[in-house]
């Protein structure tokens, strides 16, 4: 068997290493070489000790020779949104608040890597608390794009996006509250899926919206995504929204092409503000839906334009609540004072960053008293009309093909400075937050200058692989989900 | 509703966080554009409409048994304390 590459899929990682044609040693070197190279200038990782990374790698070579049965990942280095606990390892959400913390356990997602033989590897860099749409709101650095490090990877998953796209690991988990995994997949040019609303337990991921919240994989192809979201998906008893209708990917699904799949388009999307390049390749997606036998229907989500305004009440109220634990009595920073509210008080207000305070602020002000009906009500009452939406389009179809932004990958700096402005760069990826149905951003293609094009389709609750199946046929027709970016393709000096 | 720099520091004291007084105009007018776009679900007529708390349809899952079990991470949690007095977190004196 050739040595281990980069550009090769995990699908065929795993099957050579579980074979033993290949070691899981061998394939750790070829990956944390690349991440050698580009990782500093891309700054995808706060945390990759390689030496670690290759002990688990001869543990997992261990079992093997002892006859293990291992999975479909076996030996495939995973890395790992730093919001997501691996036991003994740093976990810091991207905040000083969490400096010098070490996860305790492991996340749910974490111990069904660990026993299907996959091999963690590093802790990704993020926005802090998994807020932000760029990653520069990291407390640590800002991740950079692989395609033009000028510009952001997206974000709140930026680092695990970013790496996947370098090759400088095969498979990231990332998080989704508003689009967190799908938009810095479509900035960086790989597949990132959202599960459904409960096909993922969160035991172990860092809380920041609850009703929101989804662990997700990032990947460089659709079956390889298929393969990590049926390697962590499934109930658990540790968290109560983790539900038994969770259906693992048929990877023989996969292959059956778009014949006689019915394509939703709510059109109302597509107008102002949505970039010309981006739209000119949603148009030739939904023509080659077409073309291959399947069929484009117009749909209506009257209410998606009302997504934005919902999200930035529901999930900063949700996170003011649950960040309310960082209080510097049993873990992470404590800045010394006198009493006890002044010690909270200078602890989080040293330990936040300036968009963890400012949604903090928004939300503890959407639930106050006397303001709690006209906002945080309300939209929970807006959030259901959404839902419908959702609900209506999907009796008549199998899918919705979307933008998953209205613009390529912006610069850095570019929006930083103005939150509101920030926020409306998630206008495609939050309806389905909103809706907790499935959703998936694929490489669909580039701008002239070469930046990535992704796009998303939804789908029924539990479905994710229809989406997953549109996704890879796709890919037997174009090229963009194979392109590397040429910071990936750099000799070793 | 017009958010003014006592808002900001009554919402921050309900919160427990410390800003800045240099920083206060500066989330004064971030808030205010925020709450200023969040107005549009007032044109919304949202009287007979349920609000979704979750999405979770269909029966939730059985609990599971209230019943002690072993812990291993006891040691691994206490090691984290900022401030400890054996297996005790120290605050400041309350009472």
């Amino acid at each position: 068997m050739s040595k281990a590459s980069v550009q090769e899929s995990a699908e065929s990682l795993g099957r050579s290493v579980g074979a033993g044609e290949r070691s899981a040693v061998d394939v750790a070197r070829a990956f944390l070489a690349q991440a050698s190279r580009t990782a500093p200038r891309l700054g995808t990782y706060l945390h990759l000790e390689p030496e670690s990374i290759v002990a688990a790698a001869t543990e997992i070579d261990a079992r093997r020779k002892r006859g293990e049965t291992l999975g479909a990942l076996a030996g495939v280095p995973v890395a790992v949104k730093d919001n997501i606990c691996v036991r003994g390892v740093p976990l810091t959400c991207g905040s000083r608040i969490l400096e010098r913390f070490r996860a305790p356990y492991d996340a749910h997602v974490i111990g069904r890597l660990r026993a299907a033989g996959a091999l963690l590897y590093g802790k990704t860099n993020c926005d802090e608390f998994a807020m932000g749409s760029s990653t520069e709101n990291s407390a640590y650095q800002p991740s950079r794009n692989p395609w033009d490090l000028a510009r952001v990877p997206g974000g709140s998953s930026g680092g695990s996006a970013a790496t996947v796209a370098a090759r400088e690991a095969p498979l990231a988990l990332g998080s989704d509250t508003g689009g967190s995994v799908r938009q810095p997949a479509a900035f960086c040019g790989v597949v990132g899926l959202k599960p459904t609303y409960g096909a993922v337990s969160r035991y172990g991921l860092v809380a920041f919206a609850s009703s929101l919240d989804q662990i997700g994989p990032l990947a460089t192809s659709a079956r390889d995504a298929a393969l990590l979201f049926n390697a962590i998906s499934g109930p658990d008893e540790r968290d109560m929204t983790s539900r038994p209708e969770t259906r693992q990917v048929s990877m023989e699904n996969l292959e059956r092409g778009v014949r006689g799949l019915k394509i939703g388009i709510a059109r109302e999307l597509l107008g102002e503000g949505l970039d010309p390049e981006i739209h000119a390749c949603f148009d030739s997606v939904s023509k080659w839906l077409v073309a291959e036998g399947g069929s484009v229907v117009d749909v209506k989500l009257p209410h998606a334009r009302y997504a934005i305004a919902t999200y930035y009440l529901i999930a900063p109220a949700e996170a003011s609540s649950n960040l309310a634990r960082y209080d510097g009595v049993r873990y992470g920073l404590r800045v010394p004072a006198g009493d006890l509210r002044e010690m909270y008080e200078a602890t989080r207000g040293r330990g936040f960053g300036r968009e963890v305070k400012r949604r903090i602020l928004l939300g503890t002000y959407a639930l106050s008293a006397g303001y709690y009906d006209a906002y945080y009500l309300r939209a929970q009452k807006v959030r259901t009309l959404i839902r419908r939406d959702f609900e209506d389009a999907s009796r008549e179809t199998d899918a919705l093909l979307m933008p998953v932004t209205p613009t390529p990958p912006f610069a850095l700096g570019e929006k930083s400075e103005d939150p509101m402005a920030m926020y409306l760069n998630d206008i495609y990826s939050i309806p389905a937050s909103l809706a907790g149905v499935p959703a998936l951003s694929f490489p669909a293609g580039f701008t002239k200058g070469g930046l990535p094009i992704g796009l998303q389709l939804t789908g029924k609750p539990f479905d994710e692989e229809t989406l997953l199946r549109i996704a890879r046929a796709w890919e037997s027709k174009s090229d963009a989900a194979r392109r590397l970016p040429p910071i990936a393709l750099e000799k070793a000096a | 509703m017009p958010i003014d720099r006592g808002t900001v520091q009554k919402i921050a004291a309900l919160a427990r966080l410390r800003v800045d007084p240099a920083e206060e105009e500066r989330y004064v007018r971030e808030l205010q554009a925020i709450l200023t776009y969040v107005e549009q679900l007032q044109a919304l007529d949202v009287s007979k409409i349920e609000p979704t708390s979750t999405v979770i349809a269909g029966a939730p899952p059985p609990l599971r048994p209230d019943e002690e079990q072993p812990s291993d991470v006891r040691d691994d949690v206490l090691a984290q304390a900022p401030d400890r007095d054996g297996d005790y977190f120290r605050v400041p004196r309350v009472v």
